[in-house]
């Protein structure tokens, strides 16, 4: 398979979050890449996490799924979840599903750090 | 622990090595670790095994009268292919121990026996044997697993409607076809009156066995809610509040659910974060059905889902179906995407309307080449023929 597994999933601290950057494509074969980047953070207790996904090009709903998870485990734990950088065809895809509305959605990641 | 002595085959024609074994080894005999068993020629050893059918440890010599080690190891290959062998023989007999290697033995010593180093030679032969038998048991284990998935999928697929006959109002046709074994898609039409009736499409996050459960779950809270709901709408929000308790995983699935009326040709519907239906007008004009703006289900209790409505002039086509058709991809990592499927459904022309489905999904499939399927494919197509004839009016 031409497409299995080519993802890396970057972290970076800044100042007053840490940024999650998925570069290449999420789906059934990789996800655990993404979980485990994910629960790394939580582990350290950390309140803020800004997902950028300018390098994204594809989430399978496996992938959105624990992406929400985590947003509702952050919130209940006090803490935030902000997602940029969605590229057209997958700020298409969390429209259609409605998660718009129940996710914080900026522009850029400088919008969302502005935003904390 | 209290487990069973591991019990070992000590074959030789020399008469006291037996006594030796049982010197040597005494402390962990009595510690009921090791049970040892003696034959004096290959012969004798095959009838011991035979009787002792938990030996899977052999320590052979080579030279011995009636049969010789080497031709043992090779009625073991046949004969008993789970017992693992040790050769034990004299230093200069290298010729031997290579045949013997040869012909499967999994390791040797040389005479006189250094005991230290056979007892690590046994226990590197034990490991090798419990790593195999674990092996084999996860083996005997996946081939249950995958007979069950094999039911599972009947079970899956059997769930599904049957082809209902032509009607004199309409028509439908459905497809799925799962990615894995079984899938997270599922589809279903089914009357709600003798004038109305239900359709549905709908996918679940993720796949494989907890998604199917998650389409069977779903699917019968939808059929059973259906009836007493009093809009698309109403149904969603009651079977959204079912599937959201307690659904800590956060499993989600997108559902796209609509009555449609035989007498006046309005379809009503609710889109729980489905892709948009088409609806295909008898001059090939494509629409797309308005969003409600609604979530997924089963992840916010109390969402209120709401209601779109749309009005079917008899040759319309509602066209439903899930992402595994438009995100469909080629050897170059392209996608079906939206316009191609529109195009498709604008050329549908005269396609008969229990072949619409088909028809999309052969050419998705021709669009998709030798590239693996990687998602369910599912659709579903619904011809509005004509009204329901009024028993007082009558069709004119």
């Amino acid at each position: 398979m031409t497409n299995e597994n080519v993802l890396s999933v970057q972290t970076e601290r800044v100042e007053k979050a840490v940024l999650i950057c998925p570069l290449g494509r999420v789906d059934g074969s990789n996800i655990g890449a993404l979980e485990s980047a994910i629960q790394e953070q939580l582990d350290v207790g950390e309140k803020t996490l800004v997902f950028d996904f300018a390098g994204l090009n594809y989430i399978s709903s496996g992938g959105l799924r624990v992406l929400l998870v985590t947003a509702r485990r952050m919130q209940s734990e006090g803490g935030k979840t902000l997602f940029c950088g969605l590229a057209e065809h997958i700020a298409h895809v969390f429209e259609i599903s409605g998660f718009t509305n129940i996710l914080t959605i900026c522009q850029s990641r400088g919008e969302a750090l502005a935003a904390l | 622990m209290a487990t069973s002595p591991i019990r070992l085959l000590v074959v030789d024609d020399e008469e006291d090595l037996a006594l030796l074994i049982r010197q040597k080894f005494r402390r962990r005999i009595r510690k009921g670790e090791f049970d040892f068993v003696f034959a004096h020629n290959g012969q004798e050893a095959l009838e011991k095994l035979a009787e002792n059918p938990d030996i899977h440890l052999v320590l052979s010599d080579i030279n011995m009268p009636v049969m010789d080690g080497l031709a043992l190891l090779s009625n073991l290959e046949d004969t008993n292919p789970d017992v693992q062998a040790v050769i034990v023989s004299a230093y200069g007999d290298m010729e031997n121990i290579r045949t013997a290697m040869n012909r499967g033995a999994f390791d040797f010593v040389t005479k006189p026996i250094n005991f230290d180093d056979l007892e690590i030679t046994i226990e590197k032969t034990l490991n090798h044997i419990r790593a195999l038998e674990t092996a084999q048991e996860a083996r005997d284990r996946l081939v249950v697993l995958k007979r069950e998935l094999d039911v599972a999928q009947k079970v899956q697929m059997s769930a599904l409607p049957k082809e209902v006959p032509s009607s004199a109002t309409h028509d439908v046709q459905a497809l799925m076809i799962p990615a894995r074994e079984v899938g997270g898609d599922f589809y279903d039409f089914f009357p709600l009156s003798d004038e109305r009736i239900g359709l549905v499409i709908a996918d679940v996050s993720g796949k494989g066995i907890p998604a199917a459960l998650f389409t069977l779950m779903t699917r019968t809270l939808l059929k059973g809610t259906a009836r007493d709901s009093s809009s698309p709408a109403d149904c969603l929000s009651r079977v959204n509040d079912l599937l959201a308790e307690d659904n800590e995983t956060c499993i989600f699935i997108t559902l796209f659910y609509g009555v449609f009326d035989l007498r006046d040709g309005v379809f009503r519907y609710s889109n729980g974060g489905h892709n948009p239906p088409r609806l295909v007008r008898s001059d090939s004009r494509v629409e797309v059905l308005p969003s409600t703006e609604n979530l997924v289900l089963g992840i916010a209790p109390g969402h209120a889902y709401r209601n779109g409505e749309v009005q079917l002039a008899p040759g319309d086509v509602l066209f439903l179906y899930t992402d595994g058709i438009t995100e469909a991809q080629n050897s170059h990592e392209e996608e079906f995407g939206e316009e191609r499927l529109d195009a498709k459904l604008a050329g549908l022309g005269q396609v008969p309307a229990r072949e619409i489905a088909t028809t999309v999904v052969a050419e998705v499939h021709a669009f998709a080449g030798d590239a693996p399927q990687s998602d369910d494919i599912t659709c579903m197509a619904m011809r509005f023929t004509a009204p329901l004839s009024s028993p007082t009016v009558g069709r004119t």
